[in-house]
């Protein structure tokens, strides 16, 4: 039962042809390209709107320097919602459970920000790992533990992300097998299941799009920090 | 791979001011097609009609001269039933979840669809609205600009009138002041004559006056007494028959 539940975690192959390669092409297919004329389409519109609005509440705290990220935060965004979105259709597979994928993605993006933040002004890089205002007894203590959780970081993005749409479809997984074989038998007790499923349906959407949008904001963040 | 991603970032952050920096020539490498302008043909206003959401109209056109009004929907029906009985498509626990995800979708574009429509037609037509304006201020400043030139010139027609008038104006000064000064001239002189004249009287006053006191003088002086006496005597005796004569004249 348990091996059943995480089949679908597995990464598909076909005649020992990576498939996840084909997942990872499906938002960049989704999207309409911009058109050459002036006005576009709906679509094309809202696109336009939504990145736009996006990039400037997230790059709004960042001083000038590191508006040069704009284009991977925007792109990494909505990468992460529509590969979250679209795994919640049936049968699909979400790349983003794959711990590989996540750590693939915080890992150098973090780096990137703290090797920036070292490279341009270190002691300002270095002055994180102290807070002000920390008793002078705590100080050695404090910068192991700062130290620490800046080391955890990479894999605390991974791993959120990871987690969080694993077991969001885990859980989608053992409902809806709870509420099928229960459908013939003891239907009432089937049917709160299916409303169970329901909310539960209604949860993942919204955590696959706080996912990506929090895993974007941390980098931002981290982005803040060091530029 | 994600270079259709990063073109849609890119062209959408292209138009977004002080954030779009350096992103525009980047995807310039990445055009497949050469740029062609004309002729373009005008593009449809609305995007293909479909029933139900997701059918386009077409298959319904297709199908309608064999099958008539209902022949779509007996092909999907058929079809839906072909593949549950003869198990292509198995019923599991995914069918449940999908019925869920399938209605939350459904639903959300069924409530939110028509408002999100208008946003986007809303945000289309800011645009539009913007470039209007523009355009519009661009025409009315430009008709305003041909009024005013064409006051202008107008203005030049009467300068004319305005050299005759200010030429005029200079003369009358120039007029007048010399008339002032001619006038001014001719008071200075008339003063001076004045003076000369009133001293030719003064002095010929001061002769006449002193020729009488030497006249009187002299006359006083040379009457003696004997003569005195006489010439009383005389008039004393003019004066008796003066007035024996005008006691005869009032007797009579």
């Amino acid at each position: 039962m348990t091996m059943n539940l995480f089949n679908q975690f597995l990464s598909p192959t076909f005649l020992g042809l990576p498939l996840i390669a084909i997942a990872l092409m499906a938002p960049c297919l989704l999207y309409p390209s911009p058109a050459p004329w002036w006005q576009s389409n709906r679509w094309t519109t809202l696109q336009n709107w939504f990145i736009g609005s996006f990039i400037k509440q997230i790059l709004s705290p960042i001083n000038t320097k590191g508006h040069s990220w704009a284009l991977l935060l925007a792109t990494l965004m909505v990468f992460l919602i529509t590969l979250n979105t679209l795994g919640l259709l049936p049968y699909t597979f979400t790349p983003t459970t794959q711990l590989s994928l996540n750590m693939a993605f915080a890992v150098p993006l973090w780096l990137a920000t703290v090797i920036m933040g070292f490279r341009n002004s270190p002691t300002h890089a270095l002055g994180h790992l102290l807070p002000e205002g920390t008793p002078t007894p705590l100080v050695p203590i404090l910068i192991i533990i700062e130290s620490i959780s800046l080391l955890i970081r990479p894999l605390a993005l991974g791993v959120r992300l990871t987690a969080n749409l694993t077991a969001g479809h885990l859980l989608i997984q053992l409902v809806s097998s709870a509420a099928f074989s229960l459908l013939l038998s003891q239907t009432t007790a089937a049917s709160l299941a299916v409303g169970l499923l329901l909310l539960l349906t209604i949860l993942e959407v919204a955590v696959a799009m706080i996912q990506a949008y929090v895993f974007v904001l941390l980098l931002s963040l981290y982005l803040q920090e060091n530029v | 791979m994600m270079s259709r991603l990063v073109i849609l970032s890119a062209n959408s952050l292209k138009g977004s001011g002080p954030f779009g920096a350096g992103l525009v020539h980047a995807s310039r490498s990445l055009h497949t097609s050469s740029q062609s302008r004309a002729p373009v043909p005008p593009l449809p206003e609305t995007g293909g009609k479909v029933r139900h959401g997701i059918f386009p109209e077409e298959i319904f056109q297709l199908l309608y001269p064999k099958t008539g009004v209902t022949g779509p929907y007996m092909l999907g029906t058929g079809l839906i039933t072909y593949l549950l009985s003869k198990e292509l498509y198995v019923i599991n626990n995914e069918t449940l979840s999908a019925i869920c995800i399938f209605s939350v979708i459904i639903y959300g574009v069924k409530k939110f669809g028509p408002s999100v429509a208008a946003f986007a037609d809303k945000l289309n037509e800011e645009k539009l609205a913007k470039a209007q304006e523009v355009k519009d201020l661009a025409m009315s400043g430009l008709t305003q600009a041909i009024e005013n030139e064409k006051k202008e010139q107008w203005r030049v027609e009467g300068r004319a009138m305005l050299f005759d008038a200010k030429r005029n104006n200079v003369a009358m000064l120039l007029e007048t002041n010399y008339r002032e000064r001619l006038h001014m001239v001719t008071n200075e002189i008339k003063r001076r004559l004045d003076y000369q004249i009133a001293l030719q009287h003064l002095n010929r006053r001061l002769e006449q006056e002193h020729m009488i006191n030497w006249v009187e003088k002299s006359v006083i002086g040379s009457i003696t007494p004997q003569q005195e006496k006489e010439s009383i005597a005389k008039c004393i005796a003019d004066l008796k028959m003066l007035a024996k004569n005008t006691q005869a004249k009032a007797t009579v």
